[in-house]
């Protein structure tokens, strides 16, 4: 049977443009099959609407759904986390178009087109898709008003132009509450978006960093307060690999250390590991807006410390977040670039621990070393020897010839081509080998500078890895072996050393990086990523900013002066409606009118010719003609247009003549004395 | 208790609103007369801004929290354009049909709207009656029919009309309760009888009519066809001349009588006033539209014998208001139809 309520036309068509917009946004992140079934449900209730097909039956519809919910299991082996979540509700969502019965049913659909459209703001957060978003909300506004708009006004343009109308209009008012509203930090866990992320991994083999080298995506922007320091200054410290398997390096906390907590968090006391740090003169001040890692660890700069609560500093000096990064992050550091880490003794257990080598690896290089060892006995020139070598026989490339299982051995002794991390593994084991504790450190090195915007661009391939060496009485040293065999690489942009090579951004072959050398392309980029920074800055990490913003511009921040500042901005914000509702106000005409003619008789009244009780606007006026001619020709014609005025149609139009030779009529006792 | 406490809140809401809103013959709706609230489905959406409020709040995501503000906002302007589509408009009480008790009464709303603006889906309604939506274009004037349900003879005066609108989001209702000062007349039940023996005389072979019920509508004999209006019975409307493109049209019915006669109220012993009343009123109609003259006669009034549809009026008129104690009504503004 035919339902007795029957969904507005032009409410159906914006409904089912969400569906499709919806089912296009998430296209990404959905079963095919989900979306599949999505177009078939519209197009089903298109037949539907037409009257051509039937409402499927109980049966198929209860089955359907069971197929449904079985189809995501299988496709995702589980039901937590947000992609079988959403896509659980999508399902929910196609099979209710099949089902529109009542007024209730069309409510439930555009409500879940709001849900389901906004979700998608978690999935990607970039400009472009927040735009889309935006822009997806309409048809479903369309529909809410079609809905409501009554039977005369089925035409679907008009539904859209006052969703837009009202959009529009609501814009200026969600700025407003999006700066000021106040944040609170997540109630519950919740899954978490897992996606690939480019990104320094928590191990190091030969031809991890290589692969890095071949990426231009962001990895970090950083706005320092002060000047960006020199590039050869710019060691952004993410991990600091211990440990050491003959072929990976990996970390070795909290596991390998044992003198107080591991994690020393903002709010907490002091360990006595930090304390036996020496920080000198005045810290650099800088904010990281560090892209999706998937990982909890950050970089900074040595040696740090976080001003946020949830980032901590830890045991071998680098800044650890309390969750994994899974979407842009925002933290503010400060560094003392003059500084000595663990300057007066290494306890037993840590130079065991810095020390360690595999044994039965690189026979040749722990030979060699215990040789230089016995020749140089001081720990710097041992060091200086080993750069020296790498100096004259290495050559830094981003196609390092493959090695076997003495890694070392090969790459010292024989191939002597390598990328980064080929050299800090050979330096470390080296010097390990050689009785001083030494330790893999990787993360970035250098950045790009914005030529306009005050910020550094840190992209993948600026991904290095270096070696830091302790020696008694200064504490660990940060030695980059790289600098030896190729100084340019730390002196200039990666991108400007590499970029006529084949293999640099390998992995990216649209990326506008390749371009760089094309003039107006490299500005556009550039450009493009200075929206983007700020898009992540005043947007996507508005939450870190907010206090300062709102002190920057209230001065202080307290419920009264937020009260005033949302008053204040929501007047503003609300001005539009309000001009809207001043033009659209019916205008008394009636009012109008008579005021104009009171006008006129005032005017003749001061001239000693009043209105006389209950005469008429003509009678009136053929008696002034008669007392004085020579206003007859003007009160005659304004008479006239006061008549046609009070009568016309057009009444407005006729005001505005009347209002018009009104201004030009000036009687005068003079003309009382005039005989025309 | 809870119900009484529930009357007690319903009697006083009800005397603010007759303060506030007293009867009156013409109104302009403005923010002094018009309320506005969530409708249950704005409740809903509150629902689905706190949803996505928890989403963000948990997600921690900036723009999920941007896209919530922009839902808020909506809402907010929603609330100036649903205030709106009233605001401004004006409402007259119109012209009011007499009905006959037992069946319905028909008042007339004229809404006008001055000026360029559109309004869309407002809403009129009554207790007991379907509303009515209309849409009113710029400068436009509609009159609007409420057949509004009348039990007992006598003078009657419609309850408040709602006058409502969710346009354009259906988040906010913008309402207004109207009292308009209009009254029907309200004429006796009809209940048919045989007619007496010197009346059936004179009115020859003619079988009498069944019933009568409002709109003329049981009587045998089709007298044409009508413009429909709007708030009349779908049971009339001509759906054949419809089909055939004739636009909507409702059927009139009335039967024709002759010959002189008497109603009267002794002809009819043994009954109540009402019950007598009730006959007399269907005689009145039956006769009233044939050629011969007829007069009433009800206890200490007379009516003389004459036709035409101001002596029926008159007829009818009395019967309606025999032995009512508020015979001139309470209020100065009566509107009498010039046509059952």
């Amino acid at each position: 049977m035919r339902p007795l309520w029957q969904i507005p036309r032009d409410c159906l068509f914006w409904l089912l443009v969400s569906v499709f917009i919806s089912i296009s946004l998430h296209l990404e992140h959905l079963p095919p099959w989900v979306a599949l079934s999505g177009i078939i449900a519209t197009l089903w209730q298109i037949q539907l609407y037409r009257e051509r097909w039937r409402q499927p039956g109980r049966l198929l519809k209860w089955s359907l759904a069971g197929a449904c919910a079985g189809g995501l299991y299988l496709h995702y082996g589980r039901m937590s986390g947000l992609e079988p979540m959403v896509a659980l509700l999508f399902t929910g969502y196609v099979l209710k178009l099949l089902e529109i019965h009542n007024r209730r049913d069309a409510l439930v659909l555009i409500y879940l087109s709001y849900l389901i459209i906004i979700l998608q703001s978690l999935f990607s957060s970039t400009i472009v898709s927040s735009l889309l978003v935006l822009a997806a909300l309409l048809p479903v506004t369309a529909a809410l008003v079609a809905m409501h708009g009554g039977a005369e006004n089925t035409r679907p343009a008009s539904a859209l132009r006052t969703a837009l109308a009202i959009t529009l209009q609501a814009i200026p008012l969600m700025l407003v509450m999006f700066v000021v509203m106040p944040r609170i930090g997540s109630l519950w866990a919740v899954p978490q978006q897992q996606s690939a992320t480019t990104g320094v991994s928590d191990s190091m083999s030969p031809g991890d960093m290589t692969k890095l080298g071949r990426s231009g995506k962001i990895a970090f922007r950083v706005e320092f307060d002060g000047p960006i320091p020199e590039q050869s200054q710019l060691y952004w410290r993410g991990l600091v690999f211990s440990g050491f398997d003959g072929r990976r390096w990996d970390q070795q906390g909290p596991w390998g250390y044992n003198d107080g907590q591991f994690l020393q968090w903002s709010n907490q006391s002091r360990e006595t590991w930090d304390k036996a740090v020496i920080r000198r003169g005045e810290p650099l001040s800088y904010r990281v807006t560090l892209e999706a890692t998937n990982s909890p660890w950050l970089f900074a700069l040595s040696t740090p410390l976080a001003q946020s609560s949830s980032v901590a500093l830890s045991r071998d000096f680098r800044l650890v977040n309390r969750e994994p990064v899974i979407s842009k992050l925002q933290y503010t550091v400060s560094s003392w670039l003059d500084n000595q880490l663990e300057p007066e003794k290494l306890p037993g257990w840590r130079r065991k621990l810095e020390l360690a080598i595999p044994s039965g690896f690189n026979p040749k290089t722990v030979e060699v070393a215990k040789q230089w060892r016995e020749q140089t006995p001081d720990t710097v020139a041992l060091i200086n020897r080993l750069l020296a070598l790498y100096n004259q026989e290495f050559i830094y490339t981003l196609r390092p010839p493959a090695l076997g299982k003495h890694t070392v051995d090969e790459f010292l002794w024989g191939t002597k081509k390598g990328f980064c991390e080929f050299y800090a593994s050979s330096f470390v084991f080296f010097m390990r080998a050689a009785g001083v504790p030494a330790r893999v450190v990787v993360g970035y090195q250098g950045g790009e500078r914005h030529p306009t915007e005050n910020y550094l661009l840190v992209h993948q391939y600026d991904a290095h890895a270096w070696a830091e060496v302790w020696i008694q009485g200064r504490g660990w040293l940060r030695v980059d072996p790289t600098a030896a065999v190729a100084p340019e690489r730390i002196e200039m942009s990666f991108a400007d050393l590499f970029g006529e090579q084949d293999d640099f951004l390998a992995e990216s072959p649209f990326s506008l990086e390749r371009m760089r050398h094309i003039n107006w392309l490299n500005t556009l980029r550039l450009k493009l990523d200075s929206l983007d920074y700020a898009w992540a800055k005043w947007v996507l990490g508005y939450d870190n900013i907010q206090n300062d913003f709102l002190m920057g511009l209230l001065g202080r921040i307290n419920s009264q002066r937020i009260a005033l500042f949302l008053l204040l901005a929501g007047g503003i914000a609300l001005l539009p409606v309000f001009i809207m509702l001043y033009l659209s106000r019916e205008k008394n005409t009636r009012d109008q009118l008579d005021r104009l003619f009171l006008q006129y008789c005032l005017r003749l009244e001061k001239i000693g010719l009043p209105r006389q009780p209950g005469e008429g606007a003509r009678n009136y006026a053929q008696r002034i003609s008669l007392q004085a001619p020579s206003l007859a020709g003007q009160v005659e014609s304004l008479t006239r247009l006061y008549e046609s005025a009070r009568y016309a149609q057009e009444q407005e139009a006729e005001i505005k003549r009347l209002k018009a030779a009104l201004k030009a009529f000036k009687p005068s006792r003079k003309d009382l004395l005039k005989k025309n | 208790m809870i119900k009484r406490w529930r009357q007690v809140f319903h009697k006083r809401y009800q005397q603010w609103i007759f303060r506030r809103l007293p009867p009156v013959k013409k109104i302009r709706l403005d923010n002094r007369k018009l309320f506005i609230s969530p409708t249950r489905s704005g409740f809903v959406f509150f629902g689905l801004l706190f949803l996505l409020w928890l989403i963000a709040t948990n997600f921690e995501n900036n723009l999920v929290f941007a896209f919530t503000f922009l839902l808020a906002s909506l809402f907010i302007i929603g609330v100036f354009h649903t205030f709106l589509n009233l605001s401004g408009l004006q409402i007259e009480g119109g012209r009011v049909t007499p009905g006959f008790a037992g069946a319905t009464s028909e008042f007339e709303y004229l809404l006008s709207q001055v000026g360029k603006r559109q309004r869309y889906s407002i809403e009129l309604s009554h207790p007991g009656v379907d509303p009515v939506i209309v849409s009113l274009v710029a400068n436009e004037i509609k009159a609007i029919y409420l057949s509004i349900p009348v039990k007992r003879r006598g003078w009657f005066q419609a309850q408040r009309i709602t006058v409502k609108s969710v346009y354009p989001l259906g988040l906010l209702k913008v309402w207004t309760y109207l009292q308009f000062d209009a009254e029907a007349l309200v004429y006796p039940k009809l209940i048919d009888a045989p007619l007496p023996a010197q009346l059936a005389a004179g009115q020859g072979d003619k079988t009498p009519p069944q019933n009568y019920r409002a709109h003329n509508s049981g009587s045998e004999d089709f007298v044409g066809l009508e413009k429909y209006r709007l708030g009349e019975s779908l049971r009339h409307i001509a759906w054949k001349q419809f089909a055939r493109e004739q636009g909507l049209q409702t059927k009139h019915y009335a039967d024709a009588i002759d010959d002189e006669v008497w109603l009267d109220w002794e002809a009819l012993p043994g009954m109540d006033t009402e019950a007598r009343l009730s006959r007399l009123c269907a005689w009145a109609l039956r006769f009233s539209e044939g050629p011969q003259p007829y007069g009433l006669r009800l206890p200490g009034l007379e009516l003389s014998q004459s036709t035409g549809r101001a002596h029926r009026d008159a007829v009818l008129r009395e019967l309606a208001l025999f032995e009512q104690p508020n015979v001139a009504g309470k209020i100065a503004v009566k509107v009498v139809g010039e046509q059952v």
